[in-house]
């Protein structure tokens, strides 16, 4: 069984013309028959409503994705995100809206610097670090707040983020745009993303290659934790509040949309058009579980079973075939 | 026993040494005995959960979902035991097996790598524990005061269910280092490569790892539901980061193939040490939980920092400087 048919992984090798089709090809097919399937699905209101809330989640998923294409895993977004929105309500009064966003999302890149840290130079475990980092940073948050929300005085320059608009178009949805483009930039056409790519497909044959692989890999975190802190910037001007509870699924949904959306978290692979159409999918489920008026638990259950089947799915689209012989051998080929 | 091993296994004891000077030098009370008994009463849930994952770790893998597996396991527990008296607390570990079995079956079979496997289950039995529980409401047992009694009163210097736990753990151990599905795993975990060569199925192997963390995290949440006198779906959150954590300290390598369940019984004792001592000196519990991701990142570090040490010890004497 040969798990990767491609060669070699490289960018180079990305099968750009392959594979995106066929992940653009899943997304239209679930938008097209939720629009048939589910009532108010396909109201323009409704969808407005879907591509808001796959902003964030897609902002947050650009850091995820270059943290899973250096074959790591980031799951101190969500307590981050909430401890920023904690620190920026409180920050209000003293720096004024700007600088309190600017103070909330310098704190999550400093997090993500440390995460990088530990994994590059300390060669601390990805999933080791972020998780520890997950519960300091949520903990700082409830100390802060107090355990309980703290509301920010309502202006319209801290709402604009999440609730302005320009030219007709929701801010949240012009800077996803712009983070996505921004990723594309960066993992395609930069040095940095050849890097990371080669860091995440082989980590020794980078080393022997000349590159530094540690400064790479912090470089990595650093930069997810900015995309990071530009999703935090809008949760927070959206609830206009500190929230020590803010996202705490934002790990596991950011995730999933990498796997869903082809990465594979074994590193070394993917581009931005799995990473929107990873995001879409997750988002539309979850809007479909709303509209079905479903309990929010079947959001759950449906993630965990997504993050499976994908990951599944694309490390070997045989796996039908595969499955089938596990039925009938009862062993894997 | 090489002494790097033994020196592994000390760091636990060590721990918690230590950890006991600081506080009795700073928390009034802590070097009393009824803080001592309350210690010793409270900290098996995690040793449960610990020595679970200290399995998964053993055979070179990695169960993020022993949190969940136990809400779920505590909280069908309570439903069963109201309908069949408080044996039906037995189908926690029940239940545990299933979701271990699921686990292992995703990564022994399916070849998935453990974080995503475990991840998806964690994600998906957090939504089935809401699901079970009409989101999230608490399942009170109808004979709570048998249960807590079992958890708290205690016969012999422990309560009933943490000798229970005492000899789950003891059979842990003896799993490990008298029978051949221990050592089997142990030897999975050093060298994957050196199974197959004993004729052993790496795969069934995995299987097996993940099921006996999967049944002591259900055991885990039996305990929980007796403490607690209720069945709590969204409880565990946050355990399972304390029983990884447990699990390093307590000796077990990141790599695979060295674990030891009383050393990580004393690695979660070490937690409970430190987690009671903040209380008692009147820390906010928030910053506690930041303590422990700090205890997380250092057993992290320990393991790194130990790994690199061995290695170089293992190099010939004479390029050392």
């Amino acid at each position: 069984m040969s798990s990767f048919p491609l060669g070699d992984r490289g960018p180079s090798s990305m099968p750009a013309i392959l594979r995106p089709p066929a992940i653009l090809i899943v997304t239209a097919l679930l938008f097209g028959l939720a629009a048939l399937a589910v009532p108010r699905f396909g109201t323009l209101g409704n969808i407005e409503n879907v591509l808001r809330i796959a902003a964030i989640l897609g902002i947050v998923a650009c850091g995820q994705a270059i943290v899973v294409i250096l074959a790591g895993i980031e799951f101190s977004f969500g307590a981050s995100a909430a401890l920023a929105s904690v620190v920026i309500v409180m920050a209000l009064p003293a720096t004024g809206v700007v600088g309190a966003f600017l103070l909330g999302g310098l704190l999550i890149v400093a997090i993500g610097m440390v995460n990088g840290l530990l994994v590059a130079r300390f060669s601390v475990p990805p999933v080791i670090a972020t998780l520890g980092m997950l519960m300091i940073a949520s903990g700082l948050a409830a100390w802060l707040a107090g355990g309980l929300p703290i509301d920010a005085p309502p202006s319209d320059t801290f709402s604009w983020p999440a609730r302005g608009r320009v030219l007709g178009i929701p801010v949240p949805i012009l800077i996803a745009a712009a983070a996505f483009t921004l990723l594309h930039v960066l993992l395609a056409r930069s040095r940095l993303g050849r890097g990371w790519y080669l860091v995440g497909a082989n980590a020794t044959a980078a080393r022997l290659a000349g590159l530094s692989v540690p400064r790479l890999v912090f470089s990595g975190y650093a930069v997810a934790g900015l995309f990071c802190a530009l999703g935090a910037v809008i949760l927070t001007s959206r609830v206009a509040s500190g929230q020590p509870m803010l996202a705490p699924n934002l790990p596991f949904e950011t995730i999933a949309a990498c796997a869903v959306g082809g990465l594979p978290l074994g590193g070394g692979r993917g581009n931005v058009l799995q990473v929107v159409c990873g995001v879409l999918i997750v988002a539309m489920l979850n809007n479909i579980v709303v509209l079905l008026n479903l309990p929010t638990a079947y959001q759950l259950i449906l993630l965990g079973t997504l993050v499976v089947t994908a990951v599944l799915l694309q490390r070997d689209w045989a796996f039908l075939g595969q499955a089938v012989r596990l039925l009938t051998n009862g062993r894997r080929g | 026993m090489s002494p790097a091993i033994a020196s592994r296994l000390l760091i636990a004891p060590a721990g918690i040494l230590a950890a006991g000077l600081v506080f009795a030098a700073i928390a009034p009370g802590f070097l009393s005995l009824g803080n001592a008994g309350s210690i010793a009463g409270q900290g098996w849930v995690l040793v449960l959960l610990a020595t679970g994952q200290m399995f998964a770790l053993a055979a070179r893998g990695f169960d993020i979902s022993v949190g969940a597996i136990a809400a779920l396991a505590g909280t069908l527990a309570a439903m069963a035991a109201n309908s069949f008296g408080l044996v039906g607390l037995l189908a926690a570990p029940l239940v545990g097996f299933a979701c271990g079995t699921l686990n292992g079956w995703l990564v022994g079979r399916l070849a998935l790598q453990p974080i995503v496997a475990t991840l998806g289950s964690l994600v998906a039995l957090k939504g089935v524990a809401l699901l079970v529980s009409d989101d999230g409401q608490a399942v009170p047992l109808v004979d709570a005061g048998h249960a807590t009694s079992l958890a708290f009163d205690p016969v012999l210097g422990l309560p009933p269910l943490a000798w229970l736990a005492l000899a789950c753990v003891l059979e842990a151990q003896f799993l490990l280092s008298h029978a051949t599905l221990g050592k089997r795993i142990l030897m999975l975990g050093a060298n994957p490569e050196a199974v197959g060569l004993v004729g052993a199925d790496a795969g069934a192997l995995q299987i097996r790892a993940y099921q006996l963390c999967g049944l002591f995290a259900g055991l885990a949440g039996a305990l929980m539901t007796a403490r607690a006198g209720a069945g709590l779906p969204t409880e565990g959150a946050g355990m399972e980061l304390q029983a990884i954590a447990a699990a390093i300290i307590g000796g077990t390598a990141l790599s695979g193939g060295v674990a030891n369940a009383i050393a990580v019984t004393a690695g979660a004792f070490f937690v409970q040490v430190v987690l009671t001592g903040l209380n008692l000196t009147g820390v906010s519990p928030f910053l506690a939980q930041v303590t422990v991701g700090l205890v997380i990142l250092g057993s992290g570090l320990m393991d790194t920092a130990l790994r690199s040490f061995l290695a170089r010890n293992r190099q010939p004497k004479d390029i050392s400087p």
